[in-house]
């Protein structure tokens, strides 16, 4: 049988595992720094484990702007030595690589624990452009036409899988509305009052085909969760989450509007060779944090995963199918449309939690599998955590 | 008053600007193979050839579009909502340009529907930016 290329490196991500969670608060405006947040989530995520700034050699983050880098939390949390370090450009698209990055580290012996984290601070919001805009690159064609904020890019995708699939504003108001669900079962979520396909279709335009329910919750707040070797996850206290298997994508030099058929998204690329690699299917999976800034990432990657065909999401929703009782739980933090943008590293936090039984009133019964997706449009990646290796 | 973002051309894309404030749209084509790429780039992503700019015939589809309701962006946070679209061009297929729509009422407009450039002034600088109306509508003002 021919090996899928990168499958040896997978099979060796497995002996990887996070071992340790934390966060912070997710609140509109915090009045805090980025580094007061990372830290306190750093801070909570290895007490979590037990392990404390001593037994801690590497950290690493993703973000594009407004970001407390590495080696500032690490400072600010008592780590003396920091060994690895290492800070990446991008948004959501980098969140499967900043988590295998700290798990390739821990395997390849650059570090022995790794903090992997990120922070939003109320400077970093990504629906307005305000100010003097020099727009450069592929920027210079589109944002004097006051087209340069993600929920632009994505409600074009939309429109266009409208168009070919006949998928309605009723299908994408079934995502937002089992989202917020879910959340308003989960004390962290800061949506958390249940609405309705009326509420949805009475919430107000923000960029047509989208309105504000299809859009996330931008908040203030951190994540970190806490990397290190399955060998010695056995001495920790929680069971450990391990990394199954990830898999990354990019294309069109990650410019949202060059992308081909915006029926789909960066998840026609990447979930064939996860599921090469990790010998998985749809079916296997428990629990899907789909990354969601907008309901269509969910409806354009959970067809691209295969979970359902195309133009099947609204109605794979409204029959419960994404819900507990159903197929698959989708989101059961409420995602970032209801849970607050922490750009998907609260989509980890998630995924660990369910794995460990620790999900109290929401918890997926007997959640065995994980699935995290990361990014939208050209570019981003997926993982699946499992309770045990393959 | 604020003002739309503003262009930064660099070298790669720097004559497609001269061209759109001479009322023209050219395009960056590899000279070797013929390949329109957009982004401009200095060579060919295919076959590494130099590239030039062309004109291009400024015709198109519809390939999807988005009516902003909300203001979110400087120089666009009035007159709302406005529509802003992705038309493919006819010299090849994926060529996009990313473009406000004019000459239309945003009720009217459907994907693949036929698209013709037009130029307007940017606000708040020098430049001039190619803008698309429907073929009907760019008939019916001559």
């Amino acid at each position: 049988m021919r090996q899928e290329p990168g499958s040896r490196m997978n099979r060796m991500l497995q002996d990887a595992a996070v071992v340790g969670i934390g966060r912070t608060k997710y609140v509109r405006k915090s009045g805090r720094t980025t580094l007061a947040m990372a830290a306190e989530a750093a801070r909570a995520a290895l007490a979590d484990c037990g392990l404390t700034a001593a037994d801690v050699d590497g950290f690493t983050c993703f973000g594009t702007n407004g970001s407390a880098g590495p080696s500032q939390v690490a400072h600010a949390i008592g780590v003396d030595d920091l060994g690895w370090a290492l800070s990446i450009s991008g948004g959501g698209n980098i969140v499967t690589t900043t988590v295998t990055s700290a798990a390739t580290a821990v395997l390849s012996g650059q570090a022995d624990v790794v903090v992997a984290y990120r922070v939003l601070g109320s400077d970093t919001r990504y629906g307005k452009a305000l100010g003097t805009i020099h727009a450069e690159g592929e920027g210079q064609f589109s944002a004097p036409h006051g087209y340069m904020v993600p929920p632009q890019w994505f409600s074009m995708y939309a429109r266009r899988h409208q168009h070919e699939f006949g998928s309605t504003s009723e299908d994408l108001g079934a995502i937002a509305v089992q989202q917020r669900l879910h959340a308003s079962q989960n004390p962290h979520a800061i949506g958390r009052d249940v609405i309705t396909i009326d509420d949805y279709l009475a919430s107000r335009w923000i960029c047509d085909p989208f309105r504000l329910f299809d859009c996330t919750y931008e908040v203030d707040g951190a994540v970190a969760i806490v990397i290190t070797s399955a060998e010695r996850a056995k001495d920790l206290p929680h069971p450990p989450a391990y990394i199954l298997g990830a898999a990354d994508a990019n294309r069109f030099g990650g410019s949202p509007y060059q992308w081909d058929d915006m029926t789909t998204m960066f998840s026609r690329d990447t979930a064939p060779k996860l599921w090469a690699r990790t010998g998985l299917g749809p079916a296997d999976i428990d629990v899907a944090c789909m990354y969601d800034c907008f309901t269509f990432t969910v409806m354009a990657t959970f067809e691209d995963f295969g979970f359902c065909d195309k133009g099947e999401v609204g109605d794979y929703f409204r029959e419960g199918r994404a819900t507990y009782g159903g197929d698959v739980v989708v989101n059961p933090h409420g995602g970032l449309l209801s849970e607050g943008y922490i750009h998907g590293m609260n989509h980890h936090f998630e995924a660990v939690l369910q794995l460990r039984g620790q999900a109290e009133n929401r918890q997926v019964p007997g959640a065995q599998t994980a699935l995290v997706t990361s990014g939208a449009g050209p570019f981003g990646g997926a993982l699946v955590y499992g309770s045990s290796q393959l | 008053m604020s003002y739309p973002p503003q262009p930064a051309p660099d070298a790669d894309t720097e004559p497609f600007w001269q061209a759109t404030a001479d009322g023209h749209l050219e395009m960056c084509r590899c000279q070797s193979c013929g390949l329109w790429l957009m982004p401009p780039l200095e060579r060919c992503r295919k076959c590494g050839g130099a590239t030039a700019f062309e004109p291009v015939s400024g015709e198109g589809r519809l390939y999807s579009f988005i009516v902003q309701h909300h203001p979110a962006i400087s120089g666009y946070l009035t007159d709302l909502p406005y529509a802003v679209g992705l038309v493919e061009l006819d010299e090849q297929p994926g060529l996009r340009l990313p473009t406000r729509i004019v000459g239309a009422e945003v009720s009217d407009l459907v994907c693949e529907m036929r698209m013709q450039v037009r130029f307007e002034k940017l606000p708040g600088g020098e430049f001039t930016v190619p803008v698309f109306a429907p073929v009907e509508a760019s008939d019916a003002l001559g």
